[in-house]
């Protein structure tokens, strides 16, 4: 369970760049997580629940923008198509091993907030 | 309303301290190692008679994640070595500035080592995400844990460089497929080292010396800027 500590970090990442724009109320966060980053969005958004409640930012949404790994096979070229597996997968086409390139995003992409009405 | 771009890491805080940590052990020459495992797979087992055998060799120290109890870091202290606790009060895993502060208080007792053990929080999953300032991790499988635990923890079994499987001593008493465990990090990790021990008896320690002496010599031999990631 270590996304509450994330959401306590995209919390922190949040509230700095507002404060650096005069401060305001967080409205809304939007995080790229890839799918080998080991981060659950169920979680993640609960997580970020929780840190945002009883406080002035309290009911600010945070989406999860999920980036899937890219799949690459030796010999179908790149799979779209989500084979088992989360870091072994085999091709769905032909069975053979996939080489998993990305999914490794956790960053904090954009976000909006009200200015002043903190 | 206001839309911002924002683009920042959500580990960036993590991964600052983790590159400060990178120079002041590249400074100083001193190899990093994370280990990582399940709880009561022989951690500190293993540190223990890896302090006794290296200890009037090289300057070696230990930090030990943990929960709660100073235990491991006594342990470690009783085979000849200082070690600190870094208890995380329930946290899963150890970040770069549990770290930099754990070394920090304790001053030059952990400072200008030959190799540094940091011994994670018990537990396969969260440590893997966090970077210490380590040169390499080490995931330990004992032979009781079952010999499907590489597939079903893949990201450890990718990320380590090198895989101990412990308690070898036991495998007669066991259904642990060794052949199966090795193919199995093979295929997640195809270059990743691959050791087999148990501290109780000996068998397989020598390896894991060796290792441990090459890869200090390396650290030390190392120019301190060409170990810090861009």
């Amino acid at each position: 369970m270590h996304e509450l500590g994330l959401a306590a970090e995209i919390f922190r990442i949040a509230r700095e760049t507002v404060d650096a724009r005069g401060g305001g109320r967080l409205e809304s966060v939007t995080v790229v997580v890839g799918d080998l980053a080991a981060v659950e969005p169920d979680l993640l958004e609960f997580a970020w629940k929780a840190t945002v409640a009883g406080g002035l930012d309290e009911g600010a949404k945070l989406h999860v923008d999920w980036r899937p790994a890219r799949q690459l096979c030796s010999s179908c070229g790149e799979v779209p198509e989500r084979a088992e597996g989360s870091w072994l997968r085999l091709c769905p086409r032909c069975r053979q091993p996939l080489r998993v390139e990305g999914g490794d995003e956790l960053e904090v992409r954009t976000m909006t907030f009200s200015e002043g009405a903190a | 309303m206001t839309e911002i771009d924002v683009r920042r890491k959500v580990l960036e805080a993590n991964a600052s301290a983790a590159r400060s940590l990178k120079e002041t052990f590249g400074a100083s020459g001193t190899l990093v190692v994370n280990l990582i495992s399940s709880p009561g797979s022989g951690k500190t087992t293993l540190l223990e008679a890896t302090a006794r055998a290296l200890k009037d060799r090289f300057r070696l120290g230990g930090l030990d994640g943990d929960i709660a109890t100073e235990r491991d870091a006594e342990r470690l202290q009783r085979a000849g070595i200082p070690a600190r606790q870094i208890l995380t009060g329930g946290a899963c895993h150890l970040d770069a500035r549990q770290v930099e502060k754990a070394l920090a208080e304790e001053g030059s007792q952990l400072a200008g080592l030959d190799a540094l053990f940091i011994e994670n929080v018990g537990n396969l999953i969260c440590p893997t995400s966090y970077d210490l300032g380590e040169d390499f991790k080490v995931v330990l499988l004992s032979v009781v844990e079952g010999d499907d635990k590489p597939f079903k923890y893949p990201a450890i079994f990718s990320r380590a460089a090198f895989t101990v499987v412990t308690k070898c001593d036991l495998l007669p008493h066991v259904d642990f497929d060794l052949s199966a465990v090795r193919e199995q990090v093979a295929a997640l990790n195809p270059s990743a080292g691959f050791l087999v021990v148990s501290a109780r008896s000996g068998e397989g320690m020598d390896a894991w010396y060796s290792l441990l002496e090459e890869k200090i010599a390396w650290k030390r031999e190392a120019p301190a800027a060409a170990l810090v990631a861009p």
